[in-house]
């Protein structure tokens, strides 16, 4: 049987579920980021099964752009997890407690 | 390729490159003179946008790129809000770190809401969201020193990344499903979508980004963390740029792409705009400080526009125009003030705002100006805003009684955030204990900001006419039957 484009949305949706609830249970910023990049990707593979089945390149053009934003996000998110934790000596969510009314 | 379209994006991103450049040969002490340049620069591209040489109505990049009017209108409020964001930070110089690029990065954000207004396709509309985003990572912490600012970026960081995983989700099942994705191609085909829950679910994903960018309920938990830790002026963008960005977005999706879909929608609308503008209220009323009071009254307004976006008819959203308008500049008057007090002081709680009648007449006139006019007091341009957003809604009431109970609904809102927008111009004239006794003197750049506010709160609210027409005439291209019909041809022919 050769994979249809119903097994490949099942995929991402079961990837972008399990990205999600990473990033509501897990207590570690860098976890809950890297479960972050895992929704970017579910759609990335829904993106390309569309493509692939519909015949439509743009899709795939779209892949590039989330890829692209994806790694600048990275970029800037990392540095500012880097800098929280130089400041505060933790990169743990319930640390996250100087703005407060 | 008809990219001449772009030349108000291009010459802002070359002012950013150009910053970027001179950053690196100027002092440390003379950096403050990058702002001014910048915002002589913004004002030169301004003349050129609102001038004889701006870019005709059309469509660019295979359609993807839209120049009509309610494109101009965002870009005319993003470029003066940026204009004005920078004057005012130049008073807070001091204490950013690397102010040049400080400038730089509020000018490439400004190129990201350029586009946001112009896209006319999910892809650049992603994208360029995210080039606001990310930006906005960035200027969020900008005071590293500081762990409130770096701890406000993370959240911000977080809840950003959520909502971009969300849409983007949202925009691949509305590919899937619509096989396409441009604005003038979905609408032409929105009947027959309708019917897809596919592209139902995925527009409800997309609408779960732009909610965060809004801060609309229920993804408004980052707003008060995030505007009570930025810088001010950063802050200041933040509920201007970035939430005029959203809206933008909002009005032309639904009003221009699915308006089928979110008439049908309209209660659900409607459901999200009353809670958001009640949770802003009753939350702010607890608030001491300042910046964070002024995130719930972001989410309260947020409320107020839903409300226009939900009425669906010409009035509602020639008025939502109008409000984001009015808004940018009374919500830039109330920062500016804002930023001048926290530049010199610790805090943003009301002590630090106490006696201030005393200490700078001019800065207190202004903040109460701006804060009167936010509360919706006649004859300032809050007032009028509010009143022809209500208007429209009800000319909904006839044939639906949920209208009614909503502008009830967004009525005691209105008067709840009264009490706690008086609340700081009675901090400022009326203070319990005189903590503070030393004098606070505006920079001539903040003072011309302030002015220019203030001349447009007041001049809206007086002769609301003028800028009336100007909203109606931006929302009259996104009628539903025009819209394909008038701009998908061009492209064509220009290929």
């Amino acid at each position: 049987m050769t994979p249809g484009l119903n097994h490949y949305l099942v995929v991402s949706a079961l990837l972008f579920c399990l990205g999600l609830f990473g990033v509501l249970a897990r207590r570690n910023l860098i976890v809950i980021y890297m479960c972050l990049e895992l929704m970017l990707n579910a759609a990335n593979l829904a993106l390309v099964a569309f493509s692939r089945f519909n015949a439509n390149l743009n899709g795939q053009v779209m892949v590039f752009f989330i890829i692209t934003v994806a790694a600048a996000e990275v970029a800037v998110g990392l540095a500012l997890i880097v800098a929280l934790y130089r400041k505060r000596q933790t990169a743990h969510v319930e640390d996250l407690t100087s703005l407060r009314f | 390729m008809n990219s001449s379209l772009l030349v108000i994006e291009f010459l802002v991103a070359l002012l950013g490159l150009g910053v970027l450049l001179a950053d690196l040969w100027i002092a440390p002490s003379a950096r403050r003179t990058l702002a001014y340049v910048a915002t002589t620069g913004l004002l030169l591209v301004f003349t050129i946008h609102a001038g004889a040489l701006a870019p005709a109505d059309g469509t660019a990049f295979g359609g993807m790129f839209l120049v009509d009017g309610l494109a101009n209108f965002f870009k005319s409020i993003f470029l003066v809000a940026a204009m004005v964001v920078l004057m005012v930070s130049t008073r807070f110089a001091d204490r950013l770190n690397g102010y040049g690029e400080f400038v730089a990065l509020i000018l490439f954000a400004t190129v990201g809401m350029l586009l946001t207004a112009s896209a006319n396709d999910f892809i650049l509309m992603f994208v360029s969201l995210e080039l606001i985003t990310v930006t906005f990572y960035i200027l969020v912490s900008f005071q590293r020193n500081r762990l409130s600012s770096v701890e406000a970026g993370v959240k911000y960081l977080i809840f950003g990344a959520l909502a971009a995983a969300f849409m983007v989700f949202g925009i691949t099942l509305i590919f899937g499903s619509a096989n396409s994705t441009n604005f003038f191609e979905i609408a032409a085909k929105q009947g027959e979508l309708a019917k897809s829950p596919v592209f139902l679910i995925g527009l409800l994903l997309t609408f779960v980004g732009l909610g965060f960018k809004i801060s609309a309920f229920p993804f408004q938990m980052w707003t008060p963390d995030v505007y009570q830790g930025a810088p001010a002026p950063v802050t200041a963008f933040l509920a201007t740029g970035s939430k005029a960005a959203g809206f933008v977005l909002i009005l032309r999706l639904a009003y221009g792409v699915v308006p089928e879909l979110s008439a049908k929608w309209s209660h659900l609308l409607l459901g999200f705009a009353v809670i958001t503008a009640l949770y802003g209220s009753f939350c702010g009323l607890a608030q001491r400080s300042v910046k964070r009071l002024m995130g719930y009254s972001s989410i309260s307004n947020a409320g107020f526009l839903l409300l226009g976006i939900a009425a669906a008819n010409d009035t509602g959203s020639s008025a939502v125009a109008f409000f984001l308008a009015a808004y940018v500049f009374t919500t830039l008057l109330v920062f500016a003030g804002v930023t001048v007090v926290t530049a010199d002081g610790e805090t943003d709680d009301f002590s630090a705002f106490g006696g201030l009648g005393q200490r700078s007449p001019f800065l207190a006139a202004g903040l109460t100006i701006g804060l009167v006019s936010l509360a919706g007091v006649p004859p300032l341009a809050g007032f009028f805003a509010k009143f022809w957003l209500f208007k429209a809604a009800a000319l909904r009431v006839a044939d639906d009684r949920w209208f009614l109970v909503a502008i009830l609904a967004a009525c005691v809102a209105v008067v709840i955030s009264f009490y706690y927008y008086f609340g700081i111009i009675r901090a400022m004239y009326w203070p319990r204990h005189t903590a503070e006794s030393t004098p606070v003197e505006p920079s001539i750049p903040v003072r011309l900001a302030m002015v220019t506010c203030i001349a447009a709160v007041i001049l809206m609210g007086v002769f609301p006419g003028g800028l009336v027409s100007v909203a109606r005439q931006a929302v009259a291209g996104l009628g539903p039957a025009t819209a394909p019909a008038a701009h998908a041809a061009p492209p064509v022919a220009a290929h």
